[in-house]
């Protein structure tokens, strides 16, 4: 596979303000990227920077080999669907899906048909005549992805695109993508701040924060082994101990954690331990931590317990909400919580 | 900066310059000028600035166009006022876009033919008298006097103070007077101590307006007020129409304009200052 | 019960306003030269004269060419201020701004004078386009702001998503900015052109012998009581209102945006 887009010491300011810091990134040809971090990470610059709308203040951009610094916004192939979709409300939804082909000046019939194609492809052929304000948001998102991919790019640029969609039509959508760009073949550059959207979709995610890269890698990886506290605690539902490296263990505020990993006796760690993977019980057991049970939050089926142990270290704890019956969580007492000793991650030294 | 943006740019500024900043810093040059055997002469004396400043007749008109647009700005306001308190408060908006764009319409009717036919409403065997005639009222005397300008001036600008006024009432935030009437203050209280203060700005915007169009007109002064003594926007026509005395002429178009400027430089920081302060 | 106070209040301000507006046409069709209660009888006399008069007619001439050729400049000048302020910041902006929006600030007697004397000054006065260029200066302001708040409306990216699809800075700004604002510029035209075709003062200081309608008007009341006047400013008030009718039109009915 060979590189597509490659982003080479990318630097962007806006006078004092650094919006991307000296980012390194290389994007093969047909992979699904997303950029995901909290907003005012940079993640919408970079996509802007890709599509010429914003010029670095240093580094190279180069696509498809050929650096693309000096190539106006409206010279790039780099087609983008927008936050805001940024149809045009005075053109039909043919017309706006037939709006890049005007503009290379394809023939007026030869556009009509690829217009249409487009349309029946993403199933809203019928929808050709009207005016874009008056149709659904579901299919306003298909009008702007057929008007994104009606040049046939070989990249298309997504700036969290279904972030205004119900979250069934999230999902809808989601496959709607997933295998757009399966059967395209092409590369999809995603920019969201939702974990599912991110982790559902992409082959690799890019964790950005403060203008800088946080981490790079599959979602499973991300997920199980974050690279350092920020893509832990950005990651969510994964608990961080720290303390210090002992010949037993790690010794955290709520005892001696043990872990397979080998580490230097004497040094500080931060360890985390992922929500799903702790196990939890009415019955004391050895090395198990107590806790009180705190609050408890429903999401469809999954319930994620928050507890605090004696000395005021908070735990989050997630299981089936079927698992729930047998722990009676509202009769008080306390709450045991263990967990395999390979589980706990420990994190490389971080520069918090 | 690129051409595309330049393109936009440069032509207004040049035209702007050329036929807005132009004219009026040649106005100010030109009340410096002289008149010899009726041309005019480039040059720098003081001669107009005395000849007019020293003139009682010329602060007579002063003070008189001054209390004229003040009278009028507070008439209009007043006048306006329930009106706009109605349409912003008691009334729906399809009905308050309806009566706004109806006060829009005489902006686009020739104010001098309302003019005239307040001349003819209001004259001694006008509609008016007539009316009275048959109550067996009147005559009074309305045209060429004080009365008959503030009626043309009030043509003029009523209907822009009522939009101004009902704009700035509209805006307010219902439920800040809805917060004041639940704690008690009465309909009377809530208008002075939350109505007024929160709308100031705009009130006080559209008296400005109202101020600046009245100073400046000339037709309800001249046709209705007859012009005794004249107006500075009547001045002004007199000594550039029959006298061609351009130079004196821009003497009080200036003094206008500094009157103008100052009225409206007090105006708007007194409308503004609490905003800011806060 | 003070909402019905303040109902009639708002009723007697429109009647104050109307006023004049009515009686104006009212007296068009009447008989007497100085109408009175009762009116006199029904006539059209007076739109008669008028209809014979030359000078109404090269007056009449004068306004449509006056007011066509403004409207266009002023809107064009309207629209680049008005793109410039929603797109660029830049130092003195508030200059270039108050450069444009100031001319109505400024009472017309004194635009009028000022005017008149650097026309001269460049030879430019006494010239049926003399009016031309003071009436863009005048009315370019308004023409301004109306595209203004249509601007307001863009969805920011949509401009970016022209620029993105193959649409180059000046291809955007046709293909995409300029059928967004469609419904403000025709709106502006409108505006414009019917300021101009009321304006007198201005018109009347530079224009020299070229009488617009007003300006004619200007001058038959200054002679003496004549209800020709009323026919006229009928007349003008017509064209003026189809034109304003048709502004608003434009700004309040979507099915108006449709492209061609």
């Amino acid at each position: 596979m060979t590189a597509l887009v490659k982003i080479d010491a990318v630097e962007k300011r806006f006078g004092d303000f650094v919006a991307v810091r000296c980012m390194n990134l290389s994007i093969d040809q047909g992979e699904f990227v997303a950029i995901m971090g909290p907003s005012g990470c940079g993640k919408t610059t970079t996509l802007r920077i890709l599509a010429g709308l914003e010029q670095p203040t240093s580094g190279k951009i180069l696509i498809g080999g050929r650096v693309m610094n000096d190539v106006s916004a409206h010279q790039r192939d780099t087609p983008m669907v927008w936050q805001s979709l940024a149809l045009f409300p005075f053109l039909n939804v043919r017309e706006n899906v037939e709006f890049g082909l005007k503009m290379r000046r394809v023939a007026v019939q030869e556009r009509s048909r690829r217009a249409i194609d487009w349309l029946e492809r993403m199933e809203i052929a019928d929808l050709a005549g009207r005016m874009v304000d008056t149709l659904s948001g579901g299919q306003r998102q298909r009008v702007a992805l057929a008007r994104a991919l009606v040049t046939e790019p070989q990249l298309l640029l997504l700036d969290e695109p279904l972030s205004a969609l119900d979250a069934h039509l999230v999902i809808r959508m989601q496959g709607v993508l997933n295998r757009l760009q399966r059967e395209l073949g092409i590369t999809f550059i995603y920019v969201t701040h939702s974990q599912s959207e991110a982790f559902a979709m992409a082959d690799r995610v890019v964790i950005m924060n403060n203008g800088g890269i946080a981490q790079v890698g599959s979602p499973r990886d991300i997920y199980r082994t974050p690279a350092n506290r920020f893509v832990a605690e950005f990651v969510g539902r994964n608990n961080i101990l720290t303390g210090n490296a002992t010949v037993g263990g790690i010794d955290t505020a709520v005892g001696l954690v043990k872990t397979t990993h080998s580490v230097t006796t004497g040094s500080a760690v931060t360890l985390v331990i992922a929500a799903d993977q702790i196990a939890i019980s009415r019955k004391p057991a050895p090395g198990a931590v107590e806790t009180k049970l705190i609050s408890e939050e429903f999401v469809g089926s999954v319930v994620t317990l928050f507890l605090e142990a004696g000395d005021g270290t908070e735990f989050k704890v997630q299981l089936q909400e079927r698992a729930l019956a047998e722990l009676d969580i509202h009769s008080g007492g306390s709450f045991h919580l263990t967990w395999p000793d390979n589980i706990a991650h420990i994190l490389p030294i971080s520069p918090s | 900066m690129n051409r595309f943006a330049l393109a936009f740019r440069l032509p207004i500024i040049v035209w702007q310059i050329l036929f807005f900043l132009g004219p009026l810093i040649f106005m100010v040059a030109m009340s410096f000028f002289l008149v010899k055997n009726y041309r005019m002469v480039e040059a720098f004396e003081l001669k107009n600035w005395v000849k007019m400043m020293t003139r009682g007749y010329v602060w007579d008109s002063y003070w008189l166009t001054l209390a004229l647009a003040t009278l009028t700005t507070v008439a209009a306001s007043l006048a306006a006022f329930p009106a706009a308190f109605y349409l912003a408060f008691r009334t729906s908006e399809s009905l308050r876009r309806w009566v706004i764009f109806l006060l829009i319409i005489p902006f686009f009717t020739s104010y001098l033919v309302r003019t005239f036919s307040w001349y003819v409403i209001l004259a001694e065997s006008g509609v008016i008298n007539g009316i009275l005639g048959w109550l067996g009222l009147g005559p009074y005397i309305m045209l060429n006097t004080m009365f008959g300008t503030i009626v043309g001036y009030l043509t003029l600008t009523l209907p822009l103070v009522v939009i101004l006024q009902t704009v700035s009432l509209a805006n307010i935030d219902m439920r800040l007077v809805q917060a004041a009437q639940n704690l008690g203050c009465s309909s009377a209280r809530t208008l002075w101590t939350v109505i007024l203060p929160l709308s100031r700005t705009g009130l006080m915007i559209a008296a400005l307006f109202c101020f600046i169009l009245a100073f400046g007109d000339f037709v309800a002064p001249y046709y209705l007020g007859g012009s005794k003594p004249p107006t500075l926007p009547i001045l002004i026509i007199d000594t550039t129409k029959s006298g061609q005395q351009w130079p004196r002429a821009a003497v009080v178009a200036v003094m206008m304009m500094v009157t103008l400027f100052a009225i409206a430089f007090t105006t708007i920081v007194l409308a503004y200052r609490k905003r800011t302060s806060k | 019960m003070s909402t019905w106070i303040l109902r009639i209040w708002l009723g007697l301000v429109l009647l104050f306003v109307f006023m004049p507006i009515i009686f104006s046409v009212v007296f068009s069709f009447n008989s007497d030269r100085f109408p009175t209660i009762p009116l006199g009888h029904f006539t059209l006399h007076w739109y008669q004269t008028i209809w014979a008069d030359p000078d109404v007619w090269t007056a009449a001439r004068n306004s449509v060419i006056v007011s066509l050729s403004t409207c266009v400049l002023a809107t064009m000048l309207g629209f680049c201020t008005a793109y410039t302020d929603y797109r660029y910041n830049f130092r003195l902006k508030g200059a270039y701004l108050a450069l444009i929006l100031l001319p109505p600030t400024i009472p017309l007697i004194i635009l009028a004078l000022a005017m008149l004397a650097w026309l001269s000054k460049i030879g430019a006065s006494g010239q049926l386009w003399s009016i031309i260029i003071a009436h863009t200066v005048l009315t370019a302001p308004f023409a301004m702001a109306i595209i203004r708040l249509r601007l307001n409306q863009i969805d920011q990216d949509l401009e970016a998503a022209g620029w993105n699809l193959g649409a180059s800075e000046w291809v955007a700004l046709r293909a995409v900015v300029l059928p967004f604002c469609r419904p403000a510029i025709v709106s502006a035209l409108c505006l414009t052109a019917a300021i101009s075709f009321d304006e007198f003062a201005v018109a009347w200081y530079v224009g020299g012998l070229n009488k617009t309608i007003p300006v004619l008007i200007l001058e038959i009341v200054q002679g003496n009581i004549d209800p020709q006047v009323n026919s006229i400013g009928s007349f003008v008030f017509l064209t003026s209102m189809t034109l304003v009718v048709l502004a608003q039109l434009l700004v309040f009915n979507r099915v108006m945006w449709r492209s061609a």
